[in-house]
């Protein structure tokens, strides 16, 4: 701070009291029409504190699933998304860490072009080619299945990217000196590269879980048999309930549980998951 | 949202950085960077090339058969008042989601910043909507503007406007730019205030020992040094704005009412996966991938011209 | 433990139309030490390189011990190599980064412990065997360093710049250590340096490189006093040697007309003449030599002048009276004299 004004400090503090106030509304309503019973929102009023009805909501959505939606219990759903969101982070990491170790410590006939055709992939949001990655995952028979769900979204050019980036910051001299020490790549990548990078990692699980976790288009065109539906997913069949109102105080339970994981996430690594985020703009 | 925060392209015709030494092998680069590549393949590129192929072709009606068709597809695109409607409707609502994150993250940056002791705990509540999924923003905006339950609509009626969002164009749309923008201000904020804590101290203090007030200050010193960051933020929420709100979108207006909330991408899905016109959906996605191209290109202009500081 | 040999060895890097190294031929003893000195960009990191295996071989052989290594990978060459920026292993302790080759290399438990010990001890590192790099101090590091070579028991030791990271009071410090430890362990050991002052006072035998090509050879005392080119003469010494543009005229040195030595035996006609600034002799008594200004070292003094328009530096102790007009006499048998245009030495 350049002068003391009280006044404009003041100011800065009411700005972020009404700036938290505003990022919490939404969650905060949520989470009270989780507490209510189902005859709360049938007089077309809606309550802004807590109600006593808070543990059954989530006993019945946890155990049982949301009555009449067509969905299966929260509990299935959730590790539905989990097993999703976790064969997304590793595989992601894990084919990009390599073709990183590669594209860097190698030189090889076609290695730009390689380069190239993953990052490709950047250009290409999923919404946009829909339609044709559905028929090629169809056509392999991966629809409603994990492989279905995650595979196809495991290809990351900005994995890869970070790796090559981070990898380009490693001294010369490390591979050098392992070089004379006996170390042939393989074993190079394990025990220096892999030891180094776990910061990275650690900041990509981060970022790459809540992409993972939050996948709502592509888990809802290739699932249909409901063994297989994600919690973010699952919301949307929930309260979309034909001729008839949601039923909000479990819908809103449901969107409290599929955040809570990532949430969770993001406060207690936050360290990392700012690293992680940041360091994807350098 | 993965993936309009990234930046990575690199430059045309950017020398391939490897190491001064590397190892030798013939097979062991193939290999490593076999699964990377077989995926990209199979998920990114062949698809990507069929919605090309795809694009020159019609089906009939019963889907019995099809011909090429040339360009016209496009033609059809280009003249359809739809589709040009759908354009118009992404452009208010990138300009309005990327306004108000924007300003509202500047403003809850600025103000971080000159908190010392309680940054870090402002920070950690600005922060969390990130990892809250598009969809489920949109399902908590959509239960807040609910005509029967909604807790804003009943603070709206009680001023005297009647909302719904199923009737009326505008006010869906409202809906969908506040549930998009309350989702993307922590991620800009984040950058915003990585920016500001970069601006060394002693810039701020020339300027007010050069008699400048802090408005001052921040129009004529803070400001112009965040310009960098400001662009970025700005391609990132355009990218963001106009391919990852389709969740958003979905899970509260769907579109509606009408196409009011129909944006570029929104409608590849509903006239390929709803409409089943296969042919347009897929000239709609070689234009979208033309205009993901487009702004890939800009940031990446922008991170060549930035490495140059 | 072995020899180095050389053999019209050159490097030309992929792209780049002049080579590095441009044929260099040299025979390293077993146990020598000798030093690679040299400009920046004269190649002389570039060899120690490829000797060490890190850079391919353009052209040339390059044999350690008995065995032909052009092929080889770094690790089958038997030799280790401290680098400039020490390369220690960030992520892992002291004793792992000793044991890390040893390791590789499949040597018993036992034996790595033992081997561990002994280096130690002789670098005095034993206190902080199990903490990480990051938390050494540059001098410590820079023993670790030496430790991750010396464990290894090679049959050399290569050295690229390493003291070039000190300050220049533990740089001072550690050269005094390497010429001990080598004393001690009688490793063959190639050393590269830009820092004529380490070279000088490390080398068993000095090796001067100049724009890929060898200037000239020899024990250091040899170099310094009888240098082959006018490079080798400028490079060595500090201040360097004043060299000039003069001719030699019936048996007497003549710059601008004037006579500043005489009773040569040197050929008439244009040379390069050189003399060291000690060599040089001041008197008082107003004669050639015109005063500009000078610098005190303590225990001696640097004087700079000029005689005519010839810039001179002299090195003159303390008790010699200054003034602004002083005689230089330069001594005929302290005169090097190289060839006008090529600089080599008549």
């Amino acid at each position: 701070m350049v002068e003391n004004r009280p006044f404009l400090t003041f100011l800065a503090h009411l700005v972020l009291i009404l700036g938290v106030a505003f990022v919490a509304l939404p969650v905060w309503i949520a989470f009270v029409a989780s507490t209510h019973d189902q005859a709360t929102f049938l007089g077309g009023s809606m309550p802004l504190w807590p109600g006593s009805n808070m543990w059954e909501t989530y006993r019945t959505i946890l155990t049982d699933g949301v009555p009449n939606s067509g969905t299966p219990p929260l509990t299935m759903m959730m590790t539905n998304s989990l097993i999703m969101a976790l064969i997304i982070t590793f595989g992601k990491i894990a084919i990009s860490v390599i073709s990183a170790f590669a594209i860097v410590y190698f030189r090889f006939p076609f290695r730009v072009l390689a380069f190239w055709i993953i990052f490709v992939t950047l250009m290409l949001p999923v919404e946009v080619r829909i339609m044709p990655t559905f028929k090629v995952v169809a056509d392999l028979g991966l629809l409603n299945s994990y492989a279905g769900l995650s595979i196809p979204l495991i290809a990351s050019a900005t994995a890869t990217f970070l790796f090559r980036q981070f990898f380009l910051t490693i001294p010369e001299e490390l591979v050098e000196a392992a070089r004379i020490d006996g170390a042939g790549p393989m074993k190079f990548f394990r025990d220096m590269v892999l030891p180094l990078s776990q910061t990275n990692i650690a900041a990509l699980f981060v970022i790459l879980f809540i992409y993972g976790w939050n996948q709502y288009l592509w888990p809802m065109l290739i699932t249909t048999d409901e063994k297989f539906y994600t919690v973010v997913m699952g919301i949307k069949r929930m309260s979309d309930v034909a001729d008839s109102d949601p039923q909000w105080n479990f819908v809103m339970g449901s969107a409290m549980l599929a955040m809570l994981p990532p949430v969770l996430v993001v406060i207690f690594m936050q360290r990392l998951f700012v690293k992680g985020l940041v360091e994807q703009e350098k | 949202m993965l993936r309009a925060g990234l930046f990575p392209f690199p430059p045309f015709g950017f020398p391939m950085q490897t190491k001064r030494t590397t190892f030798r092998s013939y097979w062991l680069p193939y290999l490593l960077i076999a699964p990377q590549l077989a995926i990209t393949l199979i998920f990114f590129i062949w698809p990507a090339g069929q919605a090309v192929w795809q694009s020159f072709l019609q089906e009939d009606a019963f889907g019995l058969s099809t011909k090429f068709v040339g360009l016209r597809n496009y033609v059809k695109l280009l003249n359809s008042p739809e589709y040009l409607a759908s354009f118009e409707t992404t452009v208010i609502f990138t300009v309005c989601t990327a306004g108000l994150s924007l300003g509202l993250a500047l403003l809850f940056a600025v103000a971080v910043d000159r908190m010392i002791r309680t940054a870090s705990a402002y920070t950690t509540f600005i922060l969390w909507p990130y990892a809250v999924a598009p969809a489920i923003a949109g399902v908590l905006w959509w239960f807040m503007f609910n005509p029967s339950v909604g807790v804003l609509t009943y603070a709206l009626q009680t001023m005297g406007y009647d909302w719904n969002h199923r009737l009326s164009g505008t006010d869906a749309m409202i809906l969908v730019v506040l549930a998009s923008s309350w989702k993307q201000i922590s991620y800009n904020f984040l950058f915003f205030l990585a920016g500001l804590q970069s601006i060394p101290q002693s810039l701020r203090e020339a300027a007010a020992i050069d008699g400048a007030g802090p408005v001052k200050r921040f129009f004529t010193v803070v400001f112009p040094l965040l310009s960098p960051t400001t662009f970025f933020l700005l391609v990132v929420n355009i990218n963001y704005t106009m391919f990852d709100t389709f969740s958003t979108i979905d899970a509260s207006t769907a579109g509606g009412p009408g196409q009011s909330t129909t944006i570029l991408v929104y409608k590849v899905y509903e006239d390929g996966y709803k409409g089943l016109d296969l042919g347009s959906s897929a000239a709609q996605s070689v234009i979208l991938m033309g205009i993901v191209m487009v702004l890939t290109f800009i940031q990446f202009r922008y991170i060549e011209r930035r490495v140059q500081y | 433990m072995a020899g180095i040999k050389l053999s019209a060895v050159k490097k030309t890097y992929p792209g780049s139309s002049e080579p590095a190294v441009k044929g260099v031929d040299l025979d390293i003893q077993d146990g020598e030490f000798v030093v690679l000195v040299g400009p920046s960009g004269c190649g002389k990191s570039t060899l120690l390189r490829m000797i060490a295996g890190l850079e391919t071989i353009s052209a040339g052989e390059i044999v350690i011990g008995d065995k032909v290594v052009n092929t080889m990978e770094p690790a089958e060459r038997d030799i280790a190599m401290v680098f400039q920026n020490y390369a220690l292993y960030p992520h892992m302790s002291v004793r792992q980064n000793l044991s890390y080759g040893l390791k590789n290399r499949k040597m018993a438990r036992s034996e790595i412990d033992r081997r561990i010990e002994e280096t130690a001890a002789i670098l005095q590192i034993g206190d902080y065997l199990e903490r990480k790099p990051r938390a050494l101090s540059g001098g410590q590091r820079q023993r670790v360093a030496m430790g991750r070579a010396i464990v290894r028991d090679p049959a050399a030791f290569l050295f690229d710049e390493p003291l070039s990271n000190l300050d220049a009071k533990l740089r001072l410090h550690m050269r005094g250590e390497i010429k001990h430890l080598h004393n001690r362990l009688r490793t063959t050991s190639v050393y590269v340096t830009h820092d004529q002052l380490e070279a000088m006072t490390l080398a068993d035998r000095l090796v001067v490189l100049n724009n890929g090509l060898i200037e000239q050879v020899g024990r250091p005392l040899d170099l310094y006093q009888k240098p082959a080119s006018t490079f080798v003469a400028g490079f060595l010494g500090a201040p360097a040697m004043n060299l000039m543009e003069a001719e030699v005229a019936e048996g007497a040195l003549m710059l601008g007309g004037a006579a500043l030595a005489g009773g040569l035996q040197a050929r008439p006609g244009r040379v390069t003449a050189g003399i060291r600034p000690e060599a040089i002799r001041l008197r008082a008594e107003p004669g050639n030599f015109r005063l500009d200004y000078v610098e005190e070292l303590g225990g001696t003094r640097i004087v700079h002048g000029h005689i005519g328009a010839q810039r001179m530096i002299a090195q003159t102790d303390l008790a010699t009276e200054l003034s602004d007009e002083m005689t230089a006499e330069l001594p005929g048998a302290e005169l090097h004299f190289f060839h006008a245009e090529t600089g080599q030495r008549l």
